[in-house]
């Protein structure tokens, strides 16, 4: 099995304040990691700074062998396009949509990195069988539909990519149970193929049995190593629940 | 007054505000950067078009491309100095407020220092007559802004409709870290709506200048319209930018007619000041949502 991703010492944060205080993990091809933490501990820190997003970061991040991280001190967001093309699809808290454009824009947006591009026909038609409700909204301005649907948007923009790891920050935010759980069936369904996807979310019951890992992410370090599929938690795991 | 005259002049202002607010609304909204240098693309442009006709060809064709050409390149180098280097760094809107008023500033002498203090006249490229619509009597050179500005419109909006550049700039100008997130290079992305919105202001100039003469620093009043019509219409709205153009040159066209040309501004900017006591972030306020 490849490395997808391998994340060294990262360190990050915004100005003054750290989040992260040397974070290390290893995904491999296939795998569906879950970071599991409260509020505030760093989940959506870690997949930002793999995205080149937060304020600065040091520590090495590797991407399918390459080095996407390194140290840097300002310019959040500098290079994200280039670790996008890279293979890397990140679905963000608070969606990151294009409120005036439509759902089909957002599709074709989400296709972008070169490849993807000229194949957008038959992957839109492969991502509304994953959301089949989306293929209704398609001349829809995202501004006008409801907190669920965006975030199916803003997932099935994310798909649309060559990405080989997708980063799902907390699918369940906002939602009411029921849609929650409907969004990260979805997400379970979807064929990794050689690519990976780790998903940060606060509520543990969601991702619970569904994942191939689950870490604990407690005050910007990663706690309670690898837990696999069938093994439970770790009591020390669930104390932070 | 005649109203056919008064919407004929409300059209041909409309057009070309139309091209100088739409450039200062899609830069700010795609870039993030209040644009004070698009005054200066506006007289740099009103040179190139009138090197050419000196030197090259005189047909309307020749000047008008060079216009437009001339404000592109005016605008990749706009870009170039006060966006590339500045946009990560902190409080950039202002160091790029800055950096644009500078150029324009800087430009504005550098013009002086090559051409001279003499205003120079663009040839007539619509040539001269008139036609008659209603009681209206309106000049070639009218209708010929009208539809290359009319043109110039419809062809930048349908190329953002329709092509991939164009969703590009259309996603960072609703969402500049969502559209980093799906692949949008910012600053290529950014060179491109400094050329196309530099391009608009050179048709402008070559336009206005049928009217008016070009000099150095002919760009200053250009600008602070394009301006009010950007802030009525809503920084960053598309549709509220034309609108608020309709809007602004019928109440020049109004002004001239009922007061004298002299109160234009006066009106104008009374105008302004209503729409945002009113409405403070302008017409487009209403219709769309775009950055805050």
């Amino acid at each position: 099995m490849t490395d997808i991703l391998r994340v060294d010492e990262l360190s990050a944060g915004y100005g003054p304040l750290g989040v992260l205080h040397g974070v290390s993990m290893t995904v491999r091809a296939g795998e569906r990691i879950g970071i599991v933490g409260l509020n505030g501990h760093g989940k959506s820190t870690l997949l930002k700074a793999i995205a080149g997003l937060t304020g600065w970061q040091r520590g090495s991040i590797q991407l399918n062998g390459v080095e996407i991280g390194g140290t840097r001190s300002q310019g959040p967001g500098r290079f994200t396009h280039r670790i996008v093309r890279m293979g890397l699809a990140l679905m963000p808290q608070g969606d990151a949509l294009f409120h005036g454009l439509t759902v089909a824009d957002h599709l074709d947006s989400g296709a972008f990195t070169t490849r993807a591009w000229r194949e957008r026909k038959q992957r839109r038609e492969r991502v509304l069988a994953i959301f089949p409700p989306l293929s209704k909204l398609l001349a829809q301005p995202v501004g006008r539909l409801s907190g669920g649907e965006r975030r199916m948007v803003s997932l099935a923009r994310g798909l649309m990519s060559d990405a080989k790891l997708l980063l799902v920050d907390e699918p369940s935010l906002g939602l009411a149970p029921k849609i929650s759980r409907g969004l990260v069936e979805a997400l379970m369904q979807i064929d990794l193929a050689d690519g990976a996807m780790i998903i940060a979310e606060q509520n543990l019951s969601l991702l619970e049995g569904k994942v191939t890992r689950l870490l604990g992410l407690h005050a910007g370090k990663l706690k309670g190593g690898a837990v696999t599929q069938d093994t439970a938690l770790t009591p020390h795991l669930l104390h932070h629940h | 007054m005649d109203p056919y005259y008064l919407v004929l002049t409300t059209v041909t202002l409309a057009s070309i505000y139309g091209l100088l607010a739409l450039g200062i609304s899609i830069i700010w909204s795609s870039l993030g950067m209040i644009n004070m240098a698009q005054g200066f693309t506006f007289a740099v442009s009103g040179y190139g078009a009138w090197l050419v006709a000196q030197n090259i060809s005189q047909s309307g064709i020749a000047v008008i491309a060079a216009g437009v050409l001339t404000g592109a390149l005016s605008g990749a180098l706009i870009g170039a100095i006060a966006f590339i280097p500045l946009y990560d760094k902190p409080n950039f809107p202002l160091r790029s407020l800055i950096a644009t008023l500078a150029i324009s500033l800087c430009g504005g002498q550098f013009l002086l220092w090559i051409f001279g203090p003499r205003v120079k006249a663009l040839p007539k490229i619509f040539g001269y007559g008139s036609y008659h619509i209603g009681t209206a009597v309106i000049s070639r050179e009218k209708i010929g802004s009208i539809v290359c500005s009319v043109a110039l419109l419809l062809i930048t909006l349908a190329w953002s409709k329709n092509s991939r550049r164009g969703l590009e700039i259309r996603a960072m100008m609703q969402n500049p870290e969502g559209a980093a997130l799906v692949g949008v290079g910012l600053r290529s992305t950014a060179m491109s709506v400094m050329m196309v919105t530099g391009a608009m202001a050179g048709l402008a100039a070559v336009l206005l200048s049928q009217n008016y003469f070009v000099s150095p620093f002919a760009g200053a009043t250009p600008l602070v319209k394009g301006m009010v019509v950007a802030l009525a219409g809503g920084l960053g709205s598309v549709s509220g930018a034309l609108i608020a153009a309709v809007l602004i040159g019928f109440i020049e066209a109004v002004t001239a007619v009922g007061l004298g040309g002299q109160y234009v501004l006066i009106t104008q900017f009374l105008f302004i000041i209503a729409v945002l006591l009113i409405r403070p972030r302008g017409i487009g306020g209403m219709i769309e949502h775009s950055r805050e």
